[in-house]
C-alpha cells in the first residue's frame, strides 16, 4: 500500500512547486523519525498534514525547511534540489516557516519580530507591514509591546505575520491553532484560507484534523513517519478508515 | 530567558574556575623554610637597589637590602606572625609604596612567601591622608572604575553565551592577549600608545575574536558538538593560551612604555589617576555605543533574536553563523579594551585574564544572563562590592567575594537583577 502511494506521488508530483521524495530523517543516528515520507504541493495549493501525536508531522516540516538533517531522499523547490539547505537560504528562496512552539522572539517587540521577518530585505518592511497588519489588525496598535508578554493566539498571529513579511511563495505552518479557543481556532483557519487566496502555497500541520480537512485542497495522513493515506480533503474526511483511526469521535460529532 | 540548565551550567563553571584559580595560584621561591622574597622596582620597571626591608616579630628582627636587580630575600628563624616593613626613606625621592602600603602583616605556616611591593609616584604622607579621610568614597570610585572595565569583558562573555550557549572559560585570555598585543606593539615595536591601542583593538577583534570563532568554534558547532564538550575545550584552550603567554612573555608583570606612573588627582578627597579617568570615559562611550547598536541596528536586533532562539532566527532568514561571527569579533574587541585598561592602570600579566574570569562570570550572573544591560549592571555592582569587601575582608580575598555574591544570586534571584521570568505558553 505504501509503495502504491509512493508510485502515485511520483506520477502526480512532476509539476509540483515543492516536493519531498522518500525522506528519511531523524534527530539521533540510528533512530529515524521519517521513514520514507513523500509530499508535494502545487502552486497555490493548500495542503494539510494530519496524524497522531509523535507521527513525525513537525519533523517533516523541519526536514523540508533544513532544520532537521535529511539522511536520504530529496527535497526540491521548482526542480532545484534544496535538501539540507540552511533555513535562512530557504527564506531567500521564498519559503516561510512557522514552528509549532517558541515561534516568536520573546525579548523583541512585535514590530521588531516583524522586522526580523524581512531581515534579508528591510526595504520591504513598510509595504509588508501594511499587508500583514491588514490580515492581523490587532498587531498594528501593539507594535511596541514585547512579544514575550503576548497570549498564545497573539503570538500565533505575530509568528504568521513574520513568516509572511518576505512575501513567500510557500509557507509551512505547524499547528497554528494549537492551544487556542474554538472561536480563535476558526479565526486562524479563516486567516490561513485568506493567506492561501492571495496566491501563497500553504502546507499546514493540524491537530484539529476534521477542521483542517474541511479547508485543504489535499491532505496527507502521516503515521510513524510514513504516509498512511492521501487524497483530497473531502475524500479523506469521508474515508471510513481515516475516520476510525484518526478523526475519532471529533469527526462523528 | 533563564533556563534551569543554564544556571546549573554556570554554577558548575564557577566552581570549576575557582578550583583552577586555587590550584594554579601557588607560586615558587628560592627559600625553603619560612621567609620572604620579592623584587622592588620603580614604576617604569627599573630595579631599585639598596632599599631597606625589615622582617620582625616580638623576638626577632631581620634586616636586609635589595640587591642590584632589586631583589630581596630574608629568611625567618621560625614560623609564625611577622611584620614586614620597607623603609620609605631608602626609596628614591618622590617614590612611595603603593597600596596596601609599606607595612604588611604576614603569617608563615610552613614555606616562604613572595611579597610584591609596588612603587608609585607620590609621598607616603598624602597616601595615608587620603586613605584615612575617605576610605569609602575612594573604594566606591575604585569599584566603579573597575566595574566599567569588567563590564567590557562581561558584555562579550554574555553575548557569546547568549548566541551560542558556550560558557567560555577562555574569555579571560581574550583580555590577556588583547593586553599583550598592545604591549608588543608599544613596548617591543615601540609604537606610541595612541597608535598601539587602536591597532591592537582591531588586531584582537579579528585575530583573537573573529579567527578563534572561525577556526575553532564554528567547525565544532557544525559538527554538532555538545555544549558541555565545548565548555571543556574552552577550559583546555584557556590553559593553553595562559601558559603560552607565560612562555612567550615571562612571568613578571609588564608595564606599557607610557603612562605607567602617574600622580593621582585629588577630586573631593578621592584619588584618581588621569589615565584611569580617561580609560573610564572610553569604556563608558564604548559601552553606550554597543548598547545602542544592540538595541537599534539591524544586526543588533538579529543578535537579540539569535539569543532568544537560534533555530527560529534561522527560519526567519537570519544567517545565524554570520551573527555569531559579529558577536565574536565584538567580544574580542571589548575584551582587548578591558585587558588594555587593566594593563594601563595596573600591569599586564599572563594571569590577569584568569583572575578576572570569575568576576566576569559573577557579573553576568548577577545582572541577568542574556539581558542586554545585565552585564553592565552586574559588573558595576560587583566592582563596587569587591572594593567595599576590603573593608572587612583581607585584600587577598577580595575576588572571592564575587563568588559569594554569585552563589547568593543563584539561590535567591536566579534570573539576575534585570532578568524577567519568561511567560510560559
Ligand atoms: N528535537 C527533538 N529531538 C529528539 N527527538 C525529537 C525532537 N523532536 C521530536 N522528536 C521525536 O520525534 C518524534 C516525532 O516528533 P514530531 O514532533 O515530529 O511529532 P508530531 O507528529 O509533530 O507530534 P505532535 O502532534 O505531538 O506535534 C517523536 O517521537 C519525538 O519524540
Ligand atoms: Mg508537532
Amino acid at each position: 500500500m505504501t509503495t502504491d502511494l509512493h508510485q502515485e506521488h511520483i506520477d502526480n508530483s512532476a509539476k509540483a512547486l515543492i516536493k519531498a521524495d522518500n525522506l528519511i530523517a531523524g534527530y539521533f543516528p540510528g533512530v529515524p523519525i521519517l521513514n520514507g515520507s513523500d509530499l508535494y504541493a502545487n502552486e497555490g495549493e493548500l495542503i494539510g498534514i494530519i496524524g497522531p501525536n509523535g507521527a513525525g508531522k513537525s519533523t517533516l516540516l523541519k526536514a523540508l525547511f533544513g532544520l532537521v538533517k535529511v539522511w536520504s531522499g530529496e527535497v526540491t523547490l521548482r526542480g532545484e534540489n534544496i535538501t539540507n539547505m540552511r533555513a535562512d537560504e530557504l527564506v531567500t528562496r521564498s519559503i516561510g516557516f512557522v514552528p509549532q512552539n517558541n515561534n516568536v522572539f520573546p525579548s523583541l517587540t512585535i514590530e521588531e519580530n516583524l522586522e526580523m521577518g524581512c531581515y534579508q530585505d528591510p526595504s520591504k518592511f513598510v509595504d509588508s507591514f501594511e499587508r500583514v497588519s491588514s490580515l492581523f489588525p490587532a498587531l498594528k496598535d501593539r507594535r511596541k509591546q514585547k512579544a514575550g508578554s503576548l497570549s498564545g493566539g497573539e503570538r500565533q498571529m505575530v509568528a504568521m505575520g513574520r513568516a509572511l513579511m518576505m512575501n513567500p511563495s510557500v509557507i509551512l505552518l505547524d499547528e497554528p491553532s494549537a492551544g487556542l479557543s474554538p472561536a480563535l481556532q476558526d479565526e486562524v483557519f479563516i486567516r490561513v484560507k485568506d493567506i492561501n487566496k492571495t496566491g501563497v502555497t500553504v502546507i499546514i500541520v493540524e491537530q484539529n484534523a476534521a477542521r483542517c480537512l474541511q479547508i485543504v485542497d489535499r491532505g496527507y495522513v502521516l503515521d510513524q513517519g510514513q504516509n498512511a493515506y492521501t487524497g483530497t480533503g473531502r475524500s479523506l474526511a469521508n474515508d471510513p478508515k481515516v475516520i476510525e483511526l484518526y478523526l475519532g469521535t471529533l469527526a462523528k460529532s | 530567558m533563564i533556563r534551569v540548565f543554564q544556571i546549573r551550567r554556570i554554577l558548575k563553571s564557577v566552581l570549576l574556575s575557582t578550583i583552577f584559580a586555587i590550584y594554579i595560584g601557588s607560586g615558587a621561591s628560592a627559600l625553603d623554610g619560612p621567609g620572604i622574597s620579592g623584587k622592588i622596582s620603580d614604576p617604569d620597571g627599573k630595579p631599585l637597589a639598596g632599599v631597606a626591608i625589615t622582617l620582625a616579630n616580638n623576638e626577632n628582627t631581620i634586616q636586609g637590602l635589595t640587591d642590584a636587580t632589586g631583589a630581596f630575600e630574608l629568611a625567618a628563624p621560625s614560623a609564625g606572625k611577622y611584620t614586614v616593613s620597607i623603609d620609605v626613606a631608602t626609596l628614591p625621592a618622590g617614590l612611595t609604596i603603593a597600596e596596601p602600603g609599606p607595612e604588611r602583616e604576614i603569617t608563615f605556616v610552613q614555606g616562604p612567601k613572595v611579597l610584591i611591593f609596588k612603587t608609585q609616584v607620590g609621598t607616603s604622607a598624602d597616601q595615608v591622608a587620603v586613605k584615612r579621610d575617605s576610605k569609602i568614597p575612594q573604594l566606591v570610585v575604585d569599584g566603579l572604575l573597575f566595574g566599567l572595565t569588567i563590564a567590557l569583558g562581561a558584555m562579550g562573555l554574555n553575548l557569546i553565551f547568549g548566541t551560542t550557549g558556550l560558557t567560555n572559560f577562555s574569555h579571560g585570555e581574550l583580555l590577556t592577549y588583547g593586553a599583550f598585543t598592545a604591549w608588543t606593539l608599544n613596548y617591543l615595536v615601540g609604537l606610541n600608545m595612541l597608535i598601539a591601542v587602536p591597532l591592537s583593538l582591531v588586531i584582537s577583534a579579528f585575530l583573537w575574536g573573529w579567527a578563534q570563532n572561525r577556526y575553532l568554534w564554528k567547525p565544532l558547532r557544525r559538527r554538532g558538538t555538545g555544549l558541555m564538550a565545548m565548555m571543556i575545550v574552552s577550559i583546555g584552550l584557556a590553559l593553553t593560551l595562559r601558559y603560552s603567554a607565560l612562555a612567550i612573555f615571562g612571568g613578571s608583570p609588564r608595564n606599557y612604555n607610557q603612562y605607567a606612573a602617574q600622580a593621582g588627582l585629588d577630586i573631593f578627597g578621592v584619588a584618581i589617576t588621569p589615565k584611569a579617568l580617561i580609560m573610564a570615559i572610553i569604556a563608558i562611550i564604548t559601552l553606550a555605543i554597543v548598547l545602542f547598536w544592540l538595541k537599534n541596528s539591524k544586526i543588533g536586533k538579529a543578535t537579540r533574536a539569535v539569543r532568544d532562539n537560534p533555530d527560529l532566527a534561522s527560519a526567519t532568514g537570519i544567517n545565524v553563523e554570520k551573527v555569531i561571527s559579529y558577536v565574536w569579533t565584538l567580544g574580542g574587541f571589548l575584551a582587548a579594551l578591558a585587558g588594555i585598561t587593566v594593563g594601563i592602570n595596573q600591569d599586564v600579566s599572563w594571569r590577569m585574564g584568569q583572575i578576572l574570569l570569575l568576576i566576569m562570570f559573577a557579573s553576568v550572573t548577577l545582572g541577568g544572563l542574556g539581558t542586554i544591560y545585565g552585564a553592565l549592571v552586574g559588573a558595576i555592582t560587583i566592582g563596587v562590592l569587591i572594593q567595599l569587601s576590603t573593608l572587612v575582608l583581607p585584600t587577598e580575598l577580595k575576588t572571592v567575594s564575587a563568588l559569594f555574591v554569585m552563589i547568593a544570586i543563584l539561590l535567591f534571584r536566579p534570573q539576575g537583577i534585570l532578568g524577567k521570568r519568561e511567560r510560559v505558553g
